[in-house]
């Protein structure tokens, strides 16, 4: 121990062996599964997984609003346990956004600086910068329930901000906006990190959004972490199937891996490096792949989606139906495949990720 | 072992149960150990002079339900009791049905009032409930005595020509007893009936339904929960009763809280009395008891 | 709803709504019209008169029972409320195994008939030699006031975003500061009807006042039961048309109240 504190001279949090239980040790049901991970200083790190993956109890335990089981959670190498939510210098923007509904906005973002104790002056000149650095600087007096939901999350923003925090923690911040104002808050959270120089750790189930903002991803399930990197390392190299389902639309086929490439279930052979040997399963990205008259691959159409931008053949590929195949609409018409026409598809090594699972 | 976290919520269940301490002992000390004194003088003797002689138990007082001790000292059959057990259901039956009779449509009417003469209308619904029972038991007997505004305004209606004799009589209790529940019938009722789904009585009438088979199909089923609480809060409390038997049936129409209060007044006979409350309290308890197992909460517009 | 629509008008429906308020209200407004008769019978009108209400103004007997009811309503809501916030505080949170059973012994005041609460009352005090006073009339005043006071303030509590404490927290406000700058404030309409519907069930409660009630120690509602006893009189509408008046105001004011926060 402590060799993070003393080498990690930027890593803003970091977790060793977090487990958190509910319920008697032992048989209770596992929400975080020993999680360990580095977080660096001023990054836009994000929790992505699916509903019930132990994104939001993982945020909650670096927040100080639950104990975890085992492990410890260090900020710039302070063991964090044994301090209390109000004694962490973390701030939390909600999913609820949590604003008090019996005080007006300014009184919500001053609140954390009246509890510390900070001159009335000083409470007043931050409030004013930040209702500006939200670009709301006319809502202060306004009380929180009489605003739009997207002005309440900038105001929620606000208020955490407002402590100049070390860590941010945001838990699914942006998932009660609409698609247009999503959008919009997704380049403004992005803006405000980089200005401020804010470490950022934001738990999302939306991979498009995780994929849009963060500089890491750490992709959970069940309470492990599986992944983490850079999206572009995530989408390009998933660790395993979970992954390569969950980031992105991805095709799984049977495979059995031998000298010079993989064999499928009705013996069609592609060619591809490695050293696996036996029973593997192949990942491979719908837009990665073309149809082409020289193409490796055999299949048969089942269905023809047109989706405006693409278009996707649904196609059966060594008796397994649902092979999707997106092409891109470059001539604006469809092209002259039709439902039953056996079809080559080509499939370039480099979209081929052979994943043992 | 022991983990952060389970020390964690130890000390903050440790913290609940010190609030929660204070009111739980008041109950404790004052409620329940009253009642589980009652249930031990129920079964003592009965002192010769009122009160109790400790440490003589008997089951004589739940014997004196239905005997009387001669003065051989042989048990004969007494009805008179049977008789007043038996008057306190009838008329918390009927009380019941009646309540139910006028309180369902009632209930109905201010579910499909608008919004804001709906919370006008819970709201008068809920204000006799606050107002002092006595005083207003008091005031139906201004009406209902001989002579009374009752009297007068049937007479003066040409609809009969002498006093009717109201008070003190059955009826009287009755019309007391309806006065005082009717309120706890509408807003159970009222309460499934909000919550129901309107649209599914559209569908009835859409499928062919008249108004009176939505009402028996649809309505009356989905609002049966309601039904069966306001019964409920209705029968069990006007079968224990105190003041409407005393003051409207004037003495005459016993019913068994009238009977528990003699027995603690002139007639000196504790055991009998608390016999009497205690038989009372598990009736209602059996009945509370049947009502949460068949109707589980969170289950509104179930079926029973 | 719309209540215009035809559809929706059963048979029978209004006419029941009409007279079970007719019938409400009625005995109610009766009585408080015979209030200011002038003549000397309970039922005969002879005229309008306030002279009854300063014949008990000027009773020293109704006057020293008013007092001893307000005495025994103050204290008993102040108790009873103090109580029952700080159960529905500890009542808050993550189910715990005996909760239920806790949850039903704070209701269980309201699920036992009132007589029998009073003769068990009766007994534990005669059991414990505790003479009867006005302090035994004020024990069990608290003890049936709890509930009451704690419906509503457990209502409001679970109403309450649990996140905002977490927020609170999380903005470095001790469990303490929390408390007051968010949870009070929040909840502090819960208390004061709380508290309202406390005061009011103990000045109007007869049945048990009457058991435990020590000679000397009348509240109101018994000084009316033993008027009543001796017969109708014009002197007794005049008392009840002020406790009923009372209570319909403190009702209103509570309704009024719980309106305008919401």
């Amino acid at each position: 121990m402590g060799t993070s504190s003393s080498e990690g001279t930027c890593s803003a949090i970091s977790i060793e062996q977090l487990s958190m239980e509910f319920g008697d040790p032992g048989q209770g049901v596992k929400a975080l599964d020993t999680v360990s991970l580095e977080i660096q200083s001023n990054e836009f790190f994000t929790l992505l997984g699916p509903s019930g993956c132990g994104k939001t109890t993982l945020l909650r335990l670096i927040a100080g609003f639950e104990q975890p089981s085992a492990g410890t959670i260090r900020l710039y190498g302070e063991p964090m346990q044994d301090l209390p939510p109000f004694r962490r210098p973390v701030n939390t923007v909600f999913q609820s956004y949590a604003l008090f509904p019996h005080m007006t906005v300014a009184q919500n973002i001053a609140f954390g600086l009246e509890m510390r104790g900070l001159s009335k002056s000083e409470i007043g000149e931050t409030v004013t910068r930040m209702l500006e650095l939200v670009k709301l600087p006319d809502v202060g007096g306004r009380r929180a329930d009489q605003l739009s939901g997207g002005q309440q999350q900038r105001i929620a923003l606000a208020r955490a901000l407002a402590n100049r925090p070390k860590v941010l923690l945001l838990d699914e911040s942006l998932s009660a906006l609409d698609q247009k104002l999503r959008k919009d808050m997704q380049i403004e959270l992005k803006r405000l990190q980089s200005d401020t120089g804010i470490t950022f750790i934001f738990v999302t189930h939306d991979q498009e959004e995780a994929l849009t903002m963060s500089d890491r991803i750490a992709v959970m399930s069940k309470g492990r972490v599986l992944q983490v990197g850079t999206p572009t390392e995530i989408y390009e190299a998933p660790v395993n199937r979970t992954v390569a389902d969950f980031i992105g639309e991805t095709n799984f086929l049977a495979a059995e891996a031998v000298a010079d490439g993989v064999l499928l279930s009705d013996g069609q052979r592609l060619s591809v490096a490695g050293d696996r040997r036996g029973a593997v399963t192949v990942a491979i990205r719908p837009e990665r792949v073309s149809l082409a008259a020289d193409g490796q691959l055999l299949g048969k159409v089942e269905n023809v989606v047109y989706v405006g931008t693409d278009t996707v053949y649904h196609l059966n590929v060594a008796g397994e139906g649902g092979f999707r195949v997106r092409q891109q609409n470059r001539d604006g018409a469809l092209s002259g495949y039709r439902v039953g026409d056996s079809v080559r598809v080509h499939v370039p090594s480099a979209a081929i990720k052979v994943l043992v699972e | 072992m022991t983990t952060p976290r389970l020390i964690a919520e130890r000390r903050q269940l440790g913290r609940r149960l010190l609030l929660s301490a204070p009111a739980m002992l008041t109950l404790l000390v004052f409620m329940l150990l009253p009642l589980g004194i009652m249930f031990v003088v129920s079964i003592l003797q009965s002192g010769d002079y009122g009160g109790v002689k400790w440490g003589e138990y008997s089951f004589e007082a739940y014997r004196n339900f239905f005997y009387e001790r001669d003065l051989d000292d042989t048990l004969v059959f007494n009805t008179d009791y049977l008789e007043i057990f038996q008057r306190s259901f009838w008329l918390s039956i009927l009380t019941t049905a009646g309540c139910l009779l006028i309180g369902f449509p009632t209930a109905l009417y201010l579910a499909l009032q608008t919004e804001r003469k709906r919370n006008l209308l819970l709201f008068l619904v809920t204000v006799p409930f606050w107002t002092n029972l006595l005083v207003r038991a008091y005031a139906w007997m201004l009406l209902l005595r001989n002579g009374g505004l009752v009297d007068e305004g049937l007479q003066g209606l040409g609809i009969t020509d002498t006093g009717l004799g109201l008070l003190y009589t059955n009826n009287a209790v009755i019309i007391g007893l309806l006065y005082t529940y009717l309120p706890f019938m509408v807003l159970p009722i009222y309460t499934s009936l909000e919550k129901m789904d309107w649209r599914l009585v559209e569908a009835a009438f859409d499928l062919g339904a008249n108004r009176f088979h939505a009402l028996k199909r649809i309505i009356v089923p989905l609002a049966m929960p309601g039904i069966v609480a306001g019964s409920i809060l209705v029968f069990i409390p006007s079968l224990g009763n105190y003041i409407i038997p005393e003051l409207l049936g004037g003495g005459k129409t016993l019913m068994i809280g009238n009977l528990i209060q003699l027995q603690f007044g002139s007639s000196h006979n504790w055991p009998l009395g608390a016999a009497l409350s205690f038989a009372l309290l598990s009736f209602v308890l059996l009945a509370m008891l049947v009502y949460s197992v068949r109707f589980k909460p969170g289950n509104a517009g179930g079926h029973p | 709803m719309n209540t215009h629509n035809p559809l929706w008008r059963f048979a029978g429906m209004r006419p029941a709504a009409w007279f079970f308020f007719i019938f409400l209200y009625l005995p109610i407004v009766v009585l408080v019209v015979l209030s200011f008769n002038g003549g000397q019978s309970a039922t005969l009108w002879g005229g309008f008169s306030l002279k009854w209400y300063s014949v008990v103004a000027n009773d020293a007997e109704v006057v020293r029972a008013a007092k001893n009811s307000l005495i025994v309503a103050t204290l008993a809501t102040l108790i009873s409320t103090s109580l029952a916030t700080l159960a529905a505080l500890g009542m808050r949170g993550r189910a715990f195994r005996g909760q239920t059973l806790m949850s039903g012994v704070l209701g269980l005041p309201l699920l036992v008939p009132e007589i029998v609460t009073a003769v068990s009352t009766l007994m534990f005090f005669s059991f414990i030699n505790l003479k009867l006073s006005l302090f035994t009339i004020l024990i069990a005043h608290v003890v049936f006031c709890i509930p009451f006071a704690y419906l509503p303030i457990r209502a409001r509590l679970e109403g309450m975003n649990p996140y905002l404490l977490e927020a609170a927290a999380d903005l470095y406000a001790s469990p303490w500061k929390a408390f007051w700058k968010v949870t009070f404030p929040l909840l502090s309409p819960g208390i004061i009807s709380g508290a309202m519907l406390a005061f009011i069930i103990s000045m109007d409660d007869f049945v048990i006042t009457y058991f435990v009630a020590g000679a000397g120690a009348t509240t109101l509602p018994v000084y009316i039961f033993s008027s009543i006893r001796m017969g109708i009189s014009p002197k007794i509408n005049a008392i009840s048309s002020i406790i009923l008046v009372i209570s319909i105001a403190f009702v209103a004011l509570s309704y009024y109240v719980g309106q305008r926060k919401r």
